[in-house]
């Protein structure tokens, strides 16, 4: 059930050139692919609260792992150990956890974030996981280290060549495909997205996709982050979502 | 304590304070924050006769302190929207229900379907949605159109009739006065204001609607001004919105002559915004000995406050 509450920062590493991971404490318990709105001011501008996905979740801890791309996020890296943010969450659908001989996370760039809980989730509960990572280039694959230590099997892609597989992410998702026995887990940008939930339909898979969307409540009452589902109808990302069957929403 | 009850119309309520209109879904959304009976009221979102898909994404952009929205009245239509609004009945709070449609006849056939529901204690009828290119602003921006508008549904029930006026007009008092004359129990005001924003990377206007609505503490002042003009020159009482972000807000706006106060987009920043302004209210009327919060409507309008 979502809450609002202030969690303090125990911990805000920089990653990456302008990758932050933020540790907040609390207790704010969310299942791998829920969301939290996060207050990055304590004034009226900006105005709106920022959606960031869960990274990892422990009893009293709650994980972020967030690219700066704007002012919101420009504020949020500013925050040091020790101070309050207001958060409300967890919010939005989770990824459904199916029974398949094979389970395949595929991340593009920063879309890691979520799936980073989700490996760690299904490793616990003893499944065997293959993790694919693609980015631009091998210094956005952000963490990687904690992917490879954590998967079963483990490919990388670079559209550079700087690191791994020289090509997108996708050409490795189609080699590791076993025909109807297998079941995708997919965040990244939407045409990585989309050709997941292509080469799933392709081969009768099970795929679920994360959706990214300009998101003012985050509770489904404003419908401002809407997407067209399959039907033409729109759904809410923040609550219909953000993980869709990828049938539903491509 | 101080007595917070408040009429509008024939409709009481326990205090002041509603969420206003599309920024509060059909109400459960808020339900897991607290309990929807603290509300005043209850105002779910611009309902019509048929379901409305809405505006293609993007519908919102951030702006410097407050939104655009251009959601486009997207809803369920009223026989959907009626199963989720006999939901609220277990709540201790009126509904109002924010009607809109295409011509007269459609506001008529959304009031006729809710007529029979007792959940439904008001309509509040939107003549001032910014984003739908039929309906909604149309109606509302000439005295003339307005005053047939309600004219007509008047006749249709004795519920409280609200209407909701938009500030995108030369004199919003005309149309003000248009609504009283035929027959409106109160006034919402404001709804949001026109406008824009580009994106210069992609040069092209950030939402796909081109406009949209203007909300958040960014239009507070304008619709303060609105709400002072509006309740000098109508004998009806004045739902006042437009950024109220606090109970101070809310304050401001029952000072300037609003009976009643909606809270829009800052639900979306604080989902407990609501019962907190309440409480704000509450302790305000404490602190300087009001016995009512009826006594700081107009107030600030009066030449013998001191």
């Amino acid at each position: 059930m979502a809450k609002k509450m202030l969690m303090e920062i125990l911990k805000h590493e920089k990653v990456s050139s302008n990758v932050f991971r933020l540790t907040l404490g609390g207790k704010l318990t969310a299942q791998p692919g829920q969301f939290v709105q996060v207050a990055v001011s304590k004034t009226y501008d900006p105005f709106l609260k920022r959606p960031f996905s869960v990274h990892d979740c422990s009893a009293d801890t709650l994980t972020l792992l967030y690219r700066v791309l704007g002012r919101g996020t420009g504020l949020l890296a500013g925050k040091r150990t020790g101070e309050q943010l207001e958060v409300v969450g967890p919010l939005g659908t989770a990824f459904p956890v199916e029974t398949a001989d094979r389970i395949i996370l595929v991340a593009g760039g920063i879309g890691s974030a979520p799936l980073f809980y989700l490996l760690k989730s299904l490793r616990a509960a003893g499944k065997k996981v293959t993790f694919l990572y693609g980015a631009r280039s091998k210094e956005e694959l952000i963490l990687r280290e904690q992917y490879q230590m954590l998967a079963d099997e483990y490919g990388e892609a670079t559209e550079d060549g700087s690191c791994g597989h020289h090509g997108l992410v996708t050409e490795l998702v189609a080699d590791a495909l076993d025909k109807g026995r297998t079941v995708l887990y997919a965040c990244g940008p939407e045409a990585m997205l989309r050709a997941v939930a292509e080469l799933a339909k392709a081969n009768n898979c099970s795929c679920y996709v994360s959706l990214e969307a300009h998101m003012a409540c985050g509770v489904g009452a404003c419908l401002g982050c809407v997407v067209a589902n399959a039907q033409g109808e729109y759904v809410r990302v923040c609550v219909d979502g953000p993980v869709f069957p990828a049938r539903e929403v491509f | 304590m101080a007595d917070l009850t408040v009429s509008l119309g024939r409709l009481q309520l326990k205090n002041p304070v509603m969420p206003a209109s599309g920024c509060f879904g059909y109400g459960e959304e808020y339900a897991s924050f607290y309990d929807l009976s603290v509300l005043g009221a209850i105002v779910v979102k611009g309902t019509t006769v048929n379901p409305w898909p809405g505006n293609a994404p993007q519908r919102i952009v951030e702006t410097p302190a407050g939104m655009l929205n251009a959601i486009g009245l997207q809803n369920p239509g009223v026989p959907a929207a009626k199963i989720k609004i006999r939901r609220l009945a277990r709540y201790n709070s009126p509904v109002i229900v924010n009607v809109s449609g295409h011509s007269v006849e459609e506001y008529k056939e959304v009031i006729s379907v809710l007529e029979e529901e007792s959940t439904v204690a008001a309509y509040e009828i939107n003549v001032s949605c910014p984003n739908v290119k039929a309906g909604g602003m149309a109606f509302g921006t000439k005295p003339e159109i307005v005053f047939k508008l309600v004219t007509a549904l008047r006749p249709l029930t004795e519920k409280t009739l609200i209407v909701k006026l938009s500030p995108n007009v030369t004199d919003i008092t005309e149309i003000a006065t248009a609504a009283e004359s035929a027959g409106a129990d109160a006034l919402s005001l404001i709804n949001t204001l026109v406008g824009m924003a580009i994106d210069i990377e992609k040069r092209r206007p950030v939402l796909a609607n081109i406009t949209g609505g203007l909300s958040g503490p960014a239009v507070k002042p304008v619709a303060l001004r609105m709400v002072w003009q509006v309740t000098d020159v109508v004998n009806i009482p004045v739902i006042g919105m437009g950024g109220i972000s606090s109970a101070e807000d809310a304050i401001e706006f029952m000072l300037a002559g609003a009976t009643a106060v909606a809270i829009g987009a800052a639900n979306f920043v604080n989902p407990t915004v609501c019962p907190e302004v309440v409480a704000g209210i509450e302790a305000y009327l404490h602190k300087y000995n009001f016995s009512s919060v009826r006594e700081i409507v107009g107030l600030a309008k009066r030449a013998d406050n001191t």
